[in-house]
């Protein structure tokens, strides 16, 4: 083990060279382009003695040999971002329909048009029915971590299924930070030999892809268990991975949550930046706390209604927009909790589209809105970087 | 290598066997029972949607061997990906072919098709042509010829020729490609397993198309595929030639071409094309022939 200052793009492909992928397919888009070029620079240097690093002619077609690669047993790990992971969408479907434990890499960046570089959630979240499993990074070092754990949780038996593990654009793909880099000894005690159920093999022909009738709706349903599954076995990851590596990781991310009457939920890097704040807020006797949501798909719902048992209002703060509705991830947070006897107060913050910066000071608006919500009874969708008309 | 000198050299091996639900007399359908007999059973067919996608009906296949099936447009990337997948699992005796129809190819996957032949990945690409979309019911791709009525090229009072593009010359794109590319025909079995066979025995990528005549589209009685495909050749509508390393070779020549009119009169997309449009056709196809034969045995592309 050492401890290192890498980018995001860097952390991410450390954790695909530690994981020992048999191919890696590539295209190249900001911000992604320095992971894959690092995978690229080792595999000139014959740092990725057994992988195979393909350069192919637009993400499209990326994920589509990545299906293929798997589809004959192979450990994949590609990259994407933005526009990139968009062309992909068609194939994403089809990549978690054939039950192919493919781990990507996506780094949010904001969609076009107009074109942006800067990160928002818009492209990672629109991949969201696709079936793969969805984790979310805070920092570096857990972007290296997730990957780790991504391939875990892929493989098993119970869920074979793709994930991929975004991180925020800029803000982490290009920031330096310490993360520490396990060894290969410590990573192979973790990750075991992947060993494939139902791929092509000389021997042995197998139809995968074909046409289905009647029976497609159990094949989808199966899909959904399989996600559901995942669920638990995250958890059996996340403890065997703290075993080993001494990290430890739960479903939801909470922050000075015990006694918190105001919730700002968020995703991602930004959730650093709020963790600040709140710690100022609390300075100054506010009943703050974070829920930061690491894992998307499957949906801890049970974890998140235990986070949010004692809270009376609070902030969704979303760094994405569907637009004529708000933000994506708000109605999910209202749907959770709806069951519940007694319901707190939701309010719904679009914040930091394209990169526009999330400030602490933005924060500590937004939780002194909602303690306004408290006073008057009602909750509100608002955007916090714009007056809406 | 092996090489097949007449019918009775082709290999009695049928790894396509009964209950497909493609048309009958489906040429594309033909082709893949055809070429399965030259290819054995370590192959795995990375199919793009289209006709062939509908032989495998789960849970039942008519085929003997691996299929895979992915999208229409990245046949070519998903084999790429198998290619190199079987590689790093130490399978390099497989043949990884595609079988794709003419739109998936020419139009919608062209993309993914250039970069794995520029790449010179170890596949075998065969596009069955039916010079038309035919899954979704006929319709206009860029491999349709002129004159051929489609349901988006229909003959109407304000176009009476139907298709009025002449379609792309892929066998010469794909040669400049600097890989193996050929034209196949169901009724030249030998020539079309003979390509086959140098295509595996190739260390790189190989593009071979198989006129599939489409009983449905064409609008002809399934008993004429074979003939109809002999036509095509005698005709000039779909000479048989090869090119490698840039060089041409023309497979079967004829000192003089069948008129095309007993070609067209078999099928239903021609009726009703006028004699203006005939005339053009015919000039197009000369035109086309003219240039093979003069490049025959010499640099084409
Ligand atoms: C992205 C996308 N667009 C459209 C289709 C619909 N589609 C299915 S098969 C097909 C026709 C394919 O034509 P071709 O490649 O010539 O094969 P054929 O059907 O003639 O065998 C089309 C357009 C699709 N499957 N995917
Ligand atoms: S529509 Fe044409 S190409 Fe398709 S299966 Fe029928 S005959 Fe074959």
């Amino acid at each position: 083990m050492k401890q290192t200052l890498i980018t995001g793009n860097e952390a991410a492909a450390w954790g695909a060279r530690l994981a020992r992928p048999q191919y890696i397919p590539s295209f190249p888009i900001t911000p992604q382009t320095e992971c894959i070029e690092t995978l690229a620079r080792w595999g000139a240097d014959g740092e990725l003695p057994n992988t195979y690093f393909d350069r192919l002619e637009s993400e499209h077609s990326v994920m589509s040999a990545a299906v293929g690669a798997a589809a004959v047993g192979n450990r994949v790990f590609t990259a994407t971002s933005s526009q990139g992971l968009l062309l992909m969408h068609e194939v994403l479907y089809i990549a978690a329909g054939m039950r192919l434990p493919i781990v990507m890499a996506t780094i949010s960046r904001g969609l076009s048009a107009p074109v942006t570089l800067w990160s928002d959630h818009n492209d990672f979240l629109d991949q969201r029915d696709s079936g793969w499993l969805m984790f979310h990074a805070e920092n570096n070092q857990e972007v290296l971590d997730m990957i780790l754990m991504a391939y875990r949780v892929a493989e098993d038996h119970k869920v074979l299924l793709p994930v991929m593990v975004n991180m925020d654009g800029f803000v982490l793909s290009f920031t330096d930070e310490p993360v520490t880099i396990p060894s290969f000894e410590m990573v192979d005690k973790f990750l075991l030999d992947y060993t494939p159920e139902h791929t092509i093999t000389p021997d042995r022909p197998v139809t995968i892809g074909a046409v289905a009738l009647d029976e497609y709706t159990f094949f989808r349903a199966q899909n959904h268990v399989a996600a559901r599954n995942a669920l638990g076995v995250i958890e059996q990851v996340q403890d065997e991975f703290e075993k080993i590596f001494g990290r430890n990781y739960d479903l939801v991310d909470e922050f000075m949550m015990d006694d918190a009457e105001l919730v700002l939920i968020t995703q991602g890097s930004m959730s650093t930046t709020t963790k600040a704040a709140i710690k100022e807020m609390r300075a100054d006797g506010i009943k703050v706390g974070l829920l930061r949501l690491r894992i998307i798909r499957p949906w801890p719902a049970s974890a998140i209604k235990e986070a949010l048992k004692n809270a009376r209002a609070i902030a969704v703060i979303d760094r994405n927009v569907a637009p004529g509705k708000g933000g994506i991830m708000f109605p999910e947070i209202v749907e959770t909790l709806y069951y519940l006897e007694s319901r707190p107060l939701i309010s719904s913050f679009i914040v930091g589209l394209g990169g526009n910066p999330q400030t602490e000071e933005k924060i500590k608006e937004i939780t002194h809105k909602l303690m306004e919500d408290l006073e008057t009874g009602k909750s509100r969708v608002e955007w916090n970087d714009v007056e809406e008309s | 290598m092996q090489e097949f000198k007449s019918i009775k050299d082709l290999p009695e091996i049928e790894l396509f066997t009964g209950g497909s639900s493609a048309c009958a007399g489906c040429g594309g359908t033909m082709g893949l029972k055809l070429a399965l007999k030259a290819l054995g059973p370590k192959t795995i067919i990375v199919n793009a949607s289209g006709c062939m996608t509908l032989l495998p009906l789960y849970p039942t296949t008519p085929l003997k061997v691996s299929w895979i099936h992915n999208a229409i447009e990245n046949a070519s990337s998903t084999a790429a990906g198998v290619r190199h997948g079987l590689d790093m699992q130490g399978h390099d005796d497989m043949n990884v072919v595609v079988y794709a129809g003419d739109g998936a190819t020419y139009d919608i996957g062209f993309a993914s098709l250039s970069s794995a032949a520029v790449k010179n990945e170890r596949i075998i690409y065969i596009c069955y042509n039916n010079q038309s979309y035919g899954n979704t019911g006929f319709q206009w791709s860029s491999s349709t010829p002129y004159g051929s009525e489609t349901k988006t090229t229909p003959r109407g009072r304000e176009n009476q020729i139907g298709t009025t593009f002449v379609q792309k010359d892929m066998i010469k794109i794909m040669g400049a490609h600097r890989v193996y590319a050929a034209s196949a025909s169901l009724a030249y079995p030998v020539d079309f397993l003979n390509k086959i066979e140098r295509a595996k025995n190739r260390k790189g990528f190989s593009y071979i198309e198989l006129l599939g005549s489409c009983t449905a589209g064409w609008n002809y009685d399934s008993r004429l595929t074979i003939k109809m495909s002999k036509l095509a050749v005698h005709s000039g509508m779909w000479p048989l030639y090869e090119i490698e390393e840039g060089i041409l070779n023309l497979n079967k020549d004829f000192k003089e071409l069948k008129p095309i009119e007993e070609f067209l009169e078999l099928q239903g997309r021609y009726k009703k094309l006028p004699a203006y449009g005939v005339q053009k056709l015919r000039s197009l196809i000369n035109q086309h022939w003219t240039e093979l034969k003069e490049y025959n045995g010499r640099r084409y592309v």
